[in-house]
């Protein structure tokens, strides 16, 4: 007995560095905020693409080799993105990006996977910037969905009210301006007798919302579109709520840049102003959703150990499956192949079929909409029902 | 021109900012005036008092009267780590060059910073109003939520609070005398170690205790601490370090300036704020009500 198991123990260490040797490990850098508060996001998205990895390669990974993740904190800065890719290419000699959470950090990591010839797979930045005509390069890729497909989302929403003077409140930087105008444009096509009666531009970080609030009851919206997220969100309904504004605009207020997230609500609890409309990249509670995504969810869940996981992991987890399947079908690792396989390339992800346009890079990925409602079943507001909004229709 | 109760809601608004400005630059403020020391480190303490009050209010569960107890649990808790920073730690550093005090209390911001994101995470979190003030009521066509109005009379509460401690108690004739004069208060037989330790502990106790009532209107998240110094900076450095009228001054101007910058710059309302700081520092470097530096 004792013999056979000190054989058995040999031989599995004589095979090891064999197997190692034969099989170097596919390495996939992954730059993202990993720090400060932008880590909120970053921290779950860096988890599901660990998901992603630690699932594929117990079933034998990706053409016999092992997906490897090695990742960088970004800090949030355009900079240091650049910084830690360029260490993680040249260093690491990672075969691979996938990353970047900020609409600043996506296209400069970008320019690096342009110099590089590195395939390079942004999961989170929307700005059009990044796979627009002049910026678009064989080796970007976006699973995210873009500026112009979450504002025209929401415009197909509000649409359908019957407001018809419409106010937003935005934070003044790229995403906000962009996603704002994406919205205004479009909805004033779907419905030409919207009138936008306000606009109101706080920073970004605005610790205090209360005069922007005040200027923007003053003008008597009927509906109002904000783009104001995560903890911005949240401090902004925190201050609107006891100033009556949802009562005012008869809770026709649609939050974008996630506002409906878990995440948020759970942060609020009985502070958020249910009944608003809002998006997020997923939810956990979604029982009209495909058979797939119940099934990722206890995956999350369990691997996650939470029991309402986090809704950003999905962004990365579809970075890698996208990745993934694509080293599959150019049975390779070389850029210059695996960037050919994504033209087209349709994956069935947890969110159901969703294809990589060939022509600029993108994902036709919608997100998840709904209006808030109590749910006994939760401690948190919920969107119900939730209604996956396929942008496939509105994205040029 | 706009009506009335539009322009009354927004300086009211104006006026609560004002208020929680004070509240944690007046500690900010009294900090440099005495110890002569740039404080970085006091957004943090600002940022501790937050995550204290969320804490207790975790602790202690949301029923009548909590809040109060977190509020005033978590100064506390701030003000006896305040004190602890100052006994251990600044005492080294008086006298010093300027520089080593910046880098100092730049280290303890990074310090604390991650301390907290270990402790509590990167979550965004949250506290309700106390139950008692959640709603609100209106006045001269401006809606006024109870929360607000409670800050609005808080703010000079303290400020006269402050005023009878400064002028009219032996404590605050020390502390005004350790601010012109060390060396002699210290020649005359008075322990300065102590008072500085006792101003130390003040200061930090109005950061914390601005952090822990700035919760129902705010996020907690990693970050606070470094968003609200700056803040406070303005607010000091236009109404003058170490004075603390000006420091009062200071707040009122920047609250209401910010808020009604909006109107008129809509997207430039920050800039409206530095462009009022620049302007003092061109005419009067010390402030308004400050004197300048010996």
């Amino acid at each position: 007995m004792m013999l056979r198991v000190l054989a058995l123990l040999l031989i599995g260490l004589l095979a090891l560095p064999l197997t190692a040797e034969a099989q170097k490990s596919i390495k996939v850098g992954f730059p993202m905020i990993l720090s400060g508060p932008g880590a909120l996001f970053g921290e779950p998205a860096l988890k599901g693409a660990q998901m992603f990895a630690e699932e594929i390669n117990a079933k034998g990974g990706v053409l016999g080799r092992k997906i490897e993740i090695v990742s960088r904190d970004t800090k949030g800065n355009a900079d240091e993105a650049v910084r830690v890719s360029r260490e993680l290419i040249l260093k690491e000699n990672v075969d691979f990006l996938v990353g970047t959470l900020t609409s600043a950090e996506g296209p400069a990591v970008s320019v690096v996977a342009k110099e590089s010839k590195i395939v390079f797979i942004a999961p989170i930045p929307k700005t059009d910037q990044l796979t627009a005509k002049d910026k678009l390069h064989p080796y970007v890729f976006r699973v995210a969905a873009t500026t112009t497909m979450e504002g025209r989302s929401a415009a197909e929403i509000v649409a359908k009210w019957p407001a018809t003077k419409i106010a937003t409140i935005s934070p003044d930087y790229a995403y906000g301006q962009d996603v704002t105008k994406a919205f205004v444009e479009h909805i004033k096509k779907l419905k030409p007798s919207v009138q936008i009666v306000d606009q109101q531009w706080p920073k970004l970080g605005e610790a205090d919302y209360t005069p922007f609030i005040n200027a923007q009851l003053a003008k008597k919206p009927e509906a109002v579109f904000s783009s104001l997220w995560g903890g911005h969100f949240v401090t902004f309904a925190k201050q609107a709520k006891p100033l009556n504004y949802f009562d005012a605009i008869g809770y026709n207020f649609i939050g974008v840049g996630e506002a409906a997230s878990p995440e948020s609500t759970k942060a609020m609890g009985a502070d958020y102003p249910v009944g608003i409309w809002g998006n997020s990249y997923d939810a956990f509670y979604w029982p009209e959703g495909p058979a797939a995504h119940r099934d990722y969810t206890a995956r999350l869940s369990k691997y996650l150990k939470d029991e309402y996981p986090s809704s950003w992991a999905i962004q990365g987890y579809m970075g890698l499956q996208f990745l993934t399947e694509a080293i599959k079908k150019a049975e390779s690792t070389d850029s210059d192949k695996v960037s050919k396989a994504l033209l087209g390339l349709g994956v069935d992800t947890p969110h159901g079929k969703m294809t990589l346009r060939e022509k600029d890079h993108q994902l036709n990925r919608g997100q998840l909409y709904g209006k808030t409602v109590k749910d006994p079943k939760y401690p948190f507001a919920i969107m119900k029902p939730v209604v996956y909004v396929d942008p496939t229709p509105f994205m040029d | 021109m706009p009506d009335f109760s539009f322009v009354f809601a927004q300086s009211l608004s104006g006026l609560t900012a004002a208020m929680f400005l004070f509240l944690i630059a007046s500690g900010l403020s009294l900090i440099f005036g005495v110890l002569r020391v740039l404080n970085f480190a006091h957004g943090s303490f600002y940022m501790l008092g937050a995550y204290a009050a969320y804490q207790v209010v975790q602790w202690a569960g949301t029923g009548p009267g909590r809040f109060w107890v977190a509020a005033l649990g978590a100064a506390v808790a701030v003000a006896i780590l305040g004190g602890l920073v100052e006994r251990l730690l600044f005492q080294r550093l008086y006298g010093k060059e300027e520089l080593y005090q910046l880098l100092f209390t730049y280290a303890l911001v990074l310090i604390l910073s991650d301390a907290a994101k270990i402790l509590w995470g990167t979550q965004q979190l949250s506290v309700s109003r106390p139950p008692g003030l959640a709603g609100s009521f209106t006045l001269l066509g401006a809606t006024v939520p109870y929360y607000n109005l409670f800050i609005l009379l808080l703010g000079p509460a303290i400020a006269v609070a402050f005023w009878v401690l400064l002028h009219r108690t032996r404590a605050g004739r020390l502390i005004r005398a350790a601010a012109l004069d060390r060396e002699m208060l210290g020649a005359l037989g008075v322990n300065v170690n102590r008072l500085y330790t006792g101003v130390f502990v003040l200061g930090s106790f109005l950061g914390g205790l601005g952090g822990a009532l700035v919760t129902p209107v705010k996020t907690i998240v990693p970050g606070m601490d470094t968003e609200m110094i700056v803040e406070a900076f303005i607010v000091v450095v236009i109404g003058g370090l170490g004075s603390f009228w000006g420091t009062f001054l200071g707040a009122l101007i920047y609250g209401q300036v910010l808020s009604f910058g909006i109107l008129f710059i809509p997207r430039f309302s920050i800039f409206s704020v530095f462009a009022l700081m620049a302007a003092v520092l061109v005419i009067r470097p010390w402030g308004l009500l400050g004197r300048p530096l010996r």
